[in-house]
């Protein structure tokens, strides 16, 4: 026998609350890591070849507040601009009880591949969109999910604008980030609003990565001191700033995940308490024959440690697991796209576990480094 | 013979509130290189605070305890463990066994402690085992044994360092008459055969018989030795 061989009999002597602690431990660090993961989902949505080329220009006052239509030349003259393009938010809603997961945007067709350039339809279906005015590509996953069929009328009520919009399914896409969209002809949608001149933003493809941030510069320069003074930036800068809107989730989860966090130091504190509780007398005897305090303090620690070792490595290797081997995008009906368990966050559960391990260890070590071996032997008579 | 432990004026004084309790008063007594000595008295006398103190597991208020030399009242905790390691064998009443070892492994568990290889501790285990004779017992558990055997193994544990002193308090308080004369058997042997010093505290008449001296305390002070 060694040291450790000892500490291991000693770990597995009460074999159900072993199971029970380490599964406790496990099932808060599984939520840790599928609270982290969530942020990053909320906050870091993920990046795609073409955005780096593209930039969106928007009212400088709200994202809320449309541009005028007029714009268009202006932007197209800026040197280093390839295309521009219409991009407004219908908002609509498909059925009337039904809160909708796949947004609508109206767009210029002819010139939508060139700036998504990673997204991918048919020749003929693409081209069919081009040509009619009510119709409609839509996504992949919101096709099958839906079960619709090429050909299928959709009406949305607009939660917007007022008006309302029939469209023609004639195409599928996929590649993008997201394929739960449905994309139609600007021109319609200015037309279903009489002519009203306005869009919601506008997309630009630069023609290379160097230029885009003196466009967006360009840009904003162009309108300044008008009464539509616009904000150009990059797409991963416009995200950024969109999300930045969740800032009230982004608090809830860092709360949700410290309460997962304290919790969990209370209950593991416990039970390394008690584990060492009831072996006090063992403690004393072990004193006795000359183990030192802080070899004594040592086996608590390690004991605690592996405690949440185990616990990690089931919690956030479970976590990791699912989020290879599970369709979370079809599980959660398209609200995470990716779901991606980075080792940054295996790195934090880790430390996390780590910091719990020497936490919950505190006390019963600090007891027993106190406790005389006559006050120990004491608990036996 | 040489006195291998030396008390000189010991006192121990427990406070609870206002009130001091003389645990031990003004205590002086020398015991010899392989002696078997008996403490008795009754239940609050002061005999196993006595004990205690000389195996260095407590500490005197006041006077001086001296074991082979060595002041034992001077060492720090960190000294005082080291010096348990090498010079005190333990043998408790309730034997104080580990439950999840093997009577091999409890035997062990102090000569981890001390810088041997492994085949040299197979070695120690295996005599210690044999002298009490439980060598075909090495793989099992303490459950698995009766109270004598496992008190048998305690002892085994207490000798495998090779101790100069082996303090047992109350060996047989918790044994059959057979299991007890067996484990008193073992101390008398270990005492005049392996020259190890003995030191037992105990109730019972017919137990302190074993030994070779027979000292009584009450109310913390020494009354006589037989």
């Amino acid at each position: 026998m060694n040291i450790p061989g000892f500490l291991v009999r000693n770990a597995f002597r009460n074999k159900r609350r072993l199971l029970l602690s380490v599964l406790g431990i496990a099932v808060s660090m599984f939520l840790l890591v599928t609270l982290m993961v969530v942020l990053r989902e909320l906050t870091q949505p993920p990046n795609d070849g073409g955005s780096s080329l593209r930039i969106t220009v928007r009212n400088k006052l709200s994202l809320a507040n449309p541009l005028p239509a007029r714009q268009l030349p202006v932007i197209e003259k800026i040197p280093g601009v390839e295309v521009v393009m219409p991009f407004t938010w219908f908002g609509g809603k498909f059925k009337e009880d039904e809160p909708l997961m796949w947004p609508q945007f109206a767009v210029d067709p002819r010139k939508f591949r060139k700036i998504f350039g990673e997204i991918r339809v048919p020749e003929d279906q693409y081209e069919a969109w081009v040509k009619d005015r009510t119709s409609c590509i839509v996504g992949r996953d919101t096709f099958k999910e839906q079960k619709m069929h090429i050909g299928q009328k959709l009406t949305f009520l607009s939660g917007i604008y007022p008006c309302s919009v029939e469209l023609t399914i004639v195409g599928v896409y996929e590649g993008s980030i997201d394929d739960r969209v449905v994309w139609f002809h600007h021109a319609y949608l200015d037309e279903a609003l009489g002519d009203w001149g306005k869009v919601g933003d506008w997309w630009i493809k630069a023609t290379s990565t160097e230029t885009a941030a003196q466009i967006c510069a360009l840009i904003e320069a162009a309108f300044a001191n008008t009464s539509d003074e616009v904000r150009a930036e990059s797409e991963r800068a416009f995200q950024l700033s969109f999300v930045s809107m969740w800032g009230g989730i982004k608090l809830l989860i860092g709360g949700v995940s410290t309460a997962v966090l304290v919790s969990l130091l209370l209950v593991t504190a416990s039970t390394v308490s008690m584990s060492i509780r009831e072996r006090f007398r063992e403690l004393a005897i072990l004193k006795a024959i000359g183990f030192q305090r802080r070899e004594l303090c040592a086996f608590i620690l390690a004991e605690s440690f592996g405690l949440s070792a185990l616990g990690v490595v089931f919690g956030a290797g479970g976590a990791w697991l699912i989020s290879r081997t599970v369709d979370i995008k079809s599980l959660t009906n398209g609200l995470f796209v990716s779901f991606e368990v980075t080792p940054q966050m295996l790195g934090t559960a880790a430390l996390a576990a780590a910091a719990l391990g020497i936490l919950s260890s505190v006390f019963p070590a600090m007891s027993v480094a106190r406790m005389s071996v006559v006050e120990g032997l004491r608990t036996l008579d | 013979m040489q006195p291998i432990v030396t008390i000189r004026s010991l006192s121990k004084v427990y406070r609870q509130g206002e009130m001091e309790i003389a645990a031990l008063d003004n205590v002086s007594l020398d015991i010899a290189q392989g002696e078997f000595l008996s403490l008795m008295g009754p239940s609050g006398s002061g005999k196993s605070t006595l004990l205690h103190i000389i195996a260095g597991i407590d500490r005197p208020t006041s006077g001086e305890c001296r074991v082979g030399g060595v002041g034992v009242t001077e060492l720090d905790d960190s000294q005082l463990a080291d010096w348990r390691n090498q010079n005190v064998g333990f043998v408790f009443q309730s034997f104080n066994l580990i439950p999840v070892l093997t009577a091999y492994e409890n035997v062990e568990l102090p000569l981890l402690l001390m810088d041997l290889n492994g085949a040299r501790r197979k070695e120690l285990v295996h005599t210690a085992l044999e002298l009490v004779g439980l060598a075909d017992r090495a793989r099992h558990l303490p459950k698995q044994m009766s109270g004598g055997q496992e008190q048998r193994v305690a002892i085994a544990r207490a000798i495998v360092t090779d101790p100069k002193l082996v303090v047992a308090d109350e060996p047989t308080g918790n044994l059959d008459s057979a299991s007890a004369e067996a484990v008193l058997e073992i101390l008398r042997t270990l005492s005049s055969k392996a020259g190890k010093t003995v030191i037992m505290v105990t109730h019972d008449p017919r137990a302190a018989s074993f030994g070779s001296k027979t000292t009584h305390l009450e109310k913390g002070r020494l009354l006589d030795v037989a």
